[in-house]
């Protein structure tokens, strides 16, 4: 018998980054939606021209009122998540660190993560009052059990090994905590944080429900009410963009902070 | 299989434009839904329906009850409803400049000698002075969403006032009315029901009265889509025309109140089948009593009163200013005052 | 310094681990322990070095640690356990940063051991970057540095390829020939402890007892691969434990 090839069977299954692909999906959608709110096939009732939702958005941003939107949102989702984020990360070191406060908070925390937090903003409003805070709690709030939750499980999964490694050379408590647990938690307390701070973008809206005046989720609800349909699509971009920017700067800072995992 | 049948009557009959003289069995059995919110102020439809005036139209009505009048507005466009009573808001007028929407007749009005919209100030900002609506220079005034009646109305007196005042949105009358209640705003407006009963209960002060400076408003109209306007006249007509018996006996009743105790008292216990049925007769009725304005006649409709709002509405940059009045309403089906 | 291990005792729950086991670890001398998986080497060795708790029994350390000791029982682990967020110079300062020591004095013992362990060239490297065998490298000189009375080796050498292992046991030799340490080093690999026990120690298996402890009186740097007499030692060790192997081998596992 000839000889023949092996046939190759290894392919497939191996995920590759294929850069562009994701822009020409995006680019080939806008594209299709702008023919087809041309050609009428897709009602103005139904979707707004993409290049509608462009121009808002240009004359947003060339009156000056996308600043106007723009500042007070970021200070709120600012404000709001570091607290939250800062809190979360100090109380989830505490449960992963003291079997006490893990028995003791644990369950509470169980217990507030899934309440709709939106559902407290008439309660955040009567404490906190209608202005700034009542925004700041609830996306404090909002940010503020995730990161929790993140923050002791990367602490559970810091390597025992490392932390026994830490006790046999007699290091301090404090320098265990310092120089093992807090950067063996690092990369988890990170990622949670991609998840907290996207939480925060979607709470911004929910927060502005009540008595803003300026912001861009008042601005989204306004046009939502007033179905202003390409306002609404540029508000909801601007979230996206802001989205696709706090996941950008936490990406960074994992390459800077975390260049040892690479 | 009811709309085959019912073109199919039509074919027959030569056409829409005869049917309003053919009278009631005309319509046999059409099914649509109404939209609704819970207020006195909606008493007309309650009526026509609880007394048979839909049905003797040919309508078999269905209510879809809704918590504002915002949504009320999109379920028309998206078909979800067919026919609706609410304020005009500017989410509604940029349904009609879609083409979505249109305004088919009025329904409640502000009228001198009757006791409309009532303006509140919250304990809190009363006893800081706001006693009269002179004094809201800088207050907080709540509103629902902008472009909300609310506002329409919270813009108009500021304006008349010669103040300006800082508009909070709540989102909902409830929120509004814990806002009010706790001091967080200062300021409101709202039907005279809901008024009298906060006030009644010391949670608010009355301040002054709507009317005083929205002299003829035209508070909510009747509206549906734009293709049952263009396309169902018969149907449309049908309603408007149940509607407006409902509407009459509802002013005979509660607001002019020529028919009698009796009939007045029988009102009050059909409208508290839909308005405050969770209250005991007794609260109940006090607060539907108040709450009686006006509903036009005929579903007439304060055009007037209409290009002032839309006017309004440009001038805060709320709609495009490209719309016109003959855009939102649909001036053939009902008189225009 | 020298360590006695007196009468320990040791369960885990029901399980029987340690039974009575009664050792003395001579300054200046590796002793080796051996015995099949299982029968409680590693938790003798923690118990040594204090991170964990006999039931019964005392460990006793005797004798003054060696001046500049800053960490008397120090660990080498399997599994080299460095920091990988740390550079090699890094890992090794993290264990004395806790001794109020001056800059200069830590970077000068951190130069030291570096070229005691051949890796001064890698003082930047992250452990990503090392060989397995580098990485130990690593984790002894960061042993090293701390000066330590007893090195208590946990199978420093199992996770390495077998060329590696031969390379790691000659550095070992030549560091204990310019500064002989006390250590113990529990294997269960019978030519590492022919080739670096001054006396090897062969526990039986579960629960883990003393069976005899071997004296080799051949020069650590006279021993090397194929030597007839270790050879010869190393067949009877494994005569010692091979039924014990085996039959530890068919146990079910605990656990």
């Amino acid at each position: 018998m000839a000889e023949q090839h092996v046939p190759f069977r290894g392919g497939g299954f191996r995920p590759q980054s294929k850069r562009g692909v994701g822009v020409l999906v995006f680019v080939f959608v806008l594209l299709f939606l702008e023919w087809g709110t041309r050609a009428g096939w897709i009602t103005n009732l139904t979707l707004p021209r993409p290049s509608d939702v462009g121009a808002t958005l240009f004359d947003l941003a060339q009156s000056g009122v996308l600043w106007t939107h723009l500042g007070p949102s970021l200070t709120r989702l600012i404000v709001g998540s570091l607290l939250g984020v800062s809190a979360g990360i100090g109380i989830g070191v505490l449960i992963g660190l003291f079997s006490y406060v893990r028995a003791g908070l644990v369950p509470v925390v169980a217990a507030i993560f899934p309440i709709p937090k939106i559902a407290l903003l008439p309660l955040f409003v009567i404490w906190f009052g209608i202005d700034e805070g009542s925004k700041y709690a609830l996306i404090a709030l909002g940010t503020f059990t995730p990161t929790i939750v993140a923050t002791y499980g990367a602490v559970d999964n810091v390597d025992r090994g490392l932390i026994r490694m830490g006790q046999s050379f007699g290091l301090s408590w404090l320098s265990i905590v310092r120089k093992i647990v807090l950067p063996g938690a690092l990369p988890g307390i990170l990622s949670g944080l991609r998840v907290s701070l996207a939480i925060g973008i979607i709470l911004l809206v929910a927060a502005e429900m009540l008595g803003a005046e300026y912001g861009v989720g008042a601005y989204i609800l306004q046009a939502g009410s007033l179905y202003d349909l390409e306002r609404l699509f540029a508000g909801v971009v601007i979230l996206s963009a802001l989205g696709v920017l706090t996941s950008w700067i936490i990406g960074s800072f994992e390459k800077r902070l975390l260049a040892w995992r690479a | 299989m009811t709309t085959f049948s019912r073109r199919g009557a039509m074919g027959l009959l030569g056409g829409a434009a005869t049917l309003p003289m053919l009278g009631a069995p005309a319509l046999a059995n059409t099914k649509m839904t109404v939209g609704a919110l819970r207020f006195t102020s909606h008493a007309a439809s309650f009526v026509a329906f609880e007394r048979g005036y839909f049905a003797d139209e040919g309508l078999d009505v269905e209510f879809k009850f809704f918590q504002a009048a915002q949504p009320m507005a999109v379920a028309i466009a998206s078909g979800d409803a067919d026919y609706a009573v609410t304020a005009i808001s500017g989410g509604l007028v940029s349904l009609a400049e879609k083409g979505a929407t249109k305004v088919i007749g009025g329904a409640l009005s502000e009228e001198k000698g009757i006791d409309g919209q009532k303006i509140l100030a919250s304990n809190a900002a009363y006893e800081a002075g706001l006693t009269s609506p002179a004094a809201l220079a800088g207050k907080n005034y709540a509103v629902t969403q902008a472009g909300s009646s609310f506002h329409y109305m919270g813009s108009k007196i500021a304006a008349a006032e010669g103040v300006s005042v800082k508009f909070k949105p709540l989102q909902k009358v409830g929120a509004i009315i814990g806002a009010m209640k706790s001091g967080q705003v200062d300021a409101w407006s709202i039907v005279p029901h809901i008024a009298k009963g906060l006030a009644g209960a010391g949670a608010v002060k009355i301040i002054g009265n709507v009317a005083d400076y929205i002299p003829n408003y035209q508070v909510t109209t009747v509206f549906t889509s734009a293709q049952n306007a263009a396309n169902e006249r018969g149907q449309t007509e049908a309603f408007l025309r149940a509607f407006s018996r409902g509407a009459d006996d509802f002013n005979a009743a509660l607001v002019d109140k020529t028919a009698g105790d009796e009939a007045a008292t029988d009102m009050v216990k059909l409208i508290h089948k839909y308005v405050y049925a969770d209250r005991p007769f007794e609260k109940a009725e006090k607060s539907i009593r108040n709450g009686a304005m006006r509903i036009n006649q005929n579903a007439g409709l304060n055009m007037s009163s209409v290009q002032d709002q839309l006017d309004w509405f440009k001038s805060e940059g709320l709609i495009k200013d490209s719309i016109t009045s003959e855009a939102l309403v649909d001036s053939s089906y009902a008189p225009t005052i | 310094m020298d360590l006695t291990l007196d009468h320990l005792t040791h369960r885990y729950g029901d399980m029987l681990v340690l039974d009575d086991v009664s050792l003395r670890i001579p300054a200046g001398e590796i002793l080796c322990v051996i015995g099949p998986s299982g029968c409680g080497k590693s938790t003798l060795l923690r118990m040594l070095g204090g991170l964990e708790q006999p039931d019964q029994g005392r460990v006793l350390q005797g004798g003054e640690a060696p001046e500049g000791c800053l960490n008397p029982l120090t660990f080498v682990f399997q599994d080299f356990a460095l920091l990988p967020w740390r550079s090699v110079a890094g890992n090794i300062s993290l264990v004395l940063e806790d001794h109020g020591l001056p800059k200069a004095e830590i970077d000068q013992i951190i130069d030291s051991v570096l070229a005691r362990t051949k890796l001064s060239d890698f003082r930047d490297a992250l452990p990503r970057q090392l060989s397995g065998g580098m990485k130990q490298r690593v984790a002894i000189a960061r042993a090293l540095a701390v000066n330590p009375a007893v090195m208590l080796l946990d199978e420093p050498l199992s996770a390495l390829d077998a060329q590696t292992r031969e390379l790691l046991m000659e550095d070992l030799v030549s560091l204990w020939a310019r500064q002989p340490f006390t250590a113990v080093y529990v294997t269960h690999n019978l030519a590492e402890a022919v080739r670096l026990g001054h006396q090897i120690a062969v526990l039986s298996r579960r629960p883990g007892r003393i069976r005899e402890v071997i004296q080799i009186d051949l020069p650590l740097s006279e021993r090397a691969p194929g030597l007839p007499e270790l050879d010869a030692l190393q067949s009877r060790l494994w005569h010692l434990m091979r039924d014990e192997a085996l039959a530890a081998d068919q146990e079910l596992v605990h656990g």
